[in-house]
């Protein structure tokens, strides 16, 4: 029995810290949020995608595929995906 | 306060460039560092938060005011917004690789340690940018 999937622990914080980032932008009530309660939003997203690494690393540590993606794929394409998306989301929010 | 934060911001940021590229010239012949050497990579990506998290929150919004005002705003609104979450994958990054040699699949991690050592250098040439714009 594997201890922790770090594969899938990566893509769900790769998946949320796109999430975070799109909407603490779009939604200023929310970067407020996340101001008030960790003092800065960086550190919110800091703590919020941590503990996401951890909390799905250790519950989804047994398995070995989400639908049709095995955990390798689905981290290294999430992580990328991600990566690429925060870059273009800034580069279109400073082009508007 | 601010040399030193700035200095070991800098270290640490090259630790993750030189680590990993020793950690994939020796990947293959698995000599008896290499578990060590991945989990002080993996270790030193988090504490590099430390340091970042002291420049960024407390001594940037100085260096923000500058680059705005001047003529590469989107040295703030693209680099250094871009760089402030690619920095946060990181140690998410550093901890998989670590995370594969300490699971015997150190062939799997190989990707992975690629990708820190280039997305450590973007981040650093990123930074150089940004401290360019603030001139500007």
């Amino acid at each position: 029995m594997a201890k922790f999937n770090f594969y899938l622990g990566a893509a769900a914080s790769a998946w949320l810290l796109t999430v975070l980032v799109v909407i603490a932008e779009l939604v200023e009530p929310f970067k407020n949020f996340l101001k008030a309660t960790f003092s800065h939003h960086w550190i919110g997203k800091a703590v919020m995608i941590t503990f996401a690494f951890l909390v799905f690393g250790f519950l989804l540590r047994n398995k070995k595929s989400i639908g049709k993606f095995s955990d390798d794929k689905l981290a290294w394409y999430s992580m990328l995906g991600s990566l690429i998306v925060i870059f273009l989301f800034f580069v279109i929010e400073f082009l508007k | 306060m601010r040399d030193f934060v700035l200095f070991a911001h800098i270290i640490a940021g090259l630790a993750l460039i030189a680590f990993p590229i020793l950690i994939l010239l020796y990947l293959k012949k698995k000599p008896k560092w290499l578990k060590a050497l991945s989990f002080a990579t993996a270790a030193i990506s988090w504490l590099l938060l430390l340091p970042s998290g002291k420049l960024y929150i407390t001594f940037y919004p100085a260096t923000k005011t500058l680059v705005k005002a001047g003529s590469w705003p989107w040295a703030h609104d693209v680099i250094m917004e871009t760089k402030e979450h690619w920095g946060l994958l990181l140690p998410i990054i550093a901890t998989v690789a670590a995370g594969l040699v300490f699971t015997n699949k150190a062939k799997d991690s190989k990707k992975w340690w690629a990708l820190l050592i280039i997305l450590s250098a973007l981040i650093g040439i990123m930074g150089r940018i940004i401290k360019i714009g603030a001139l500007k």
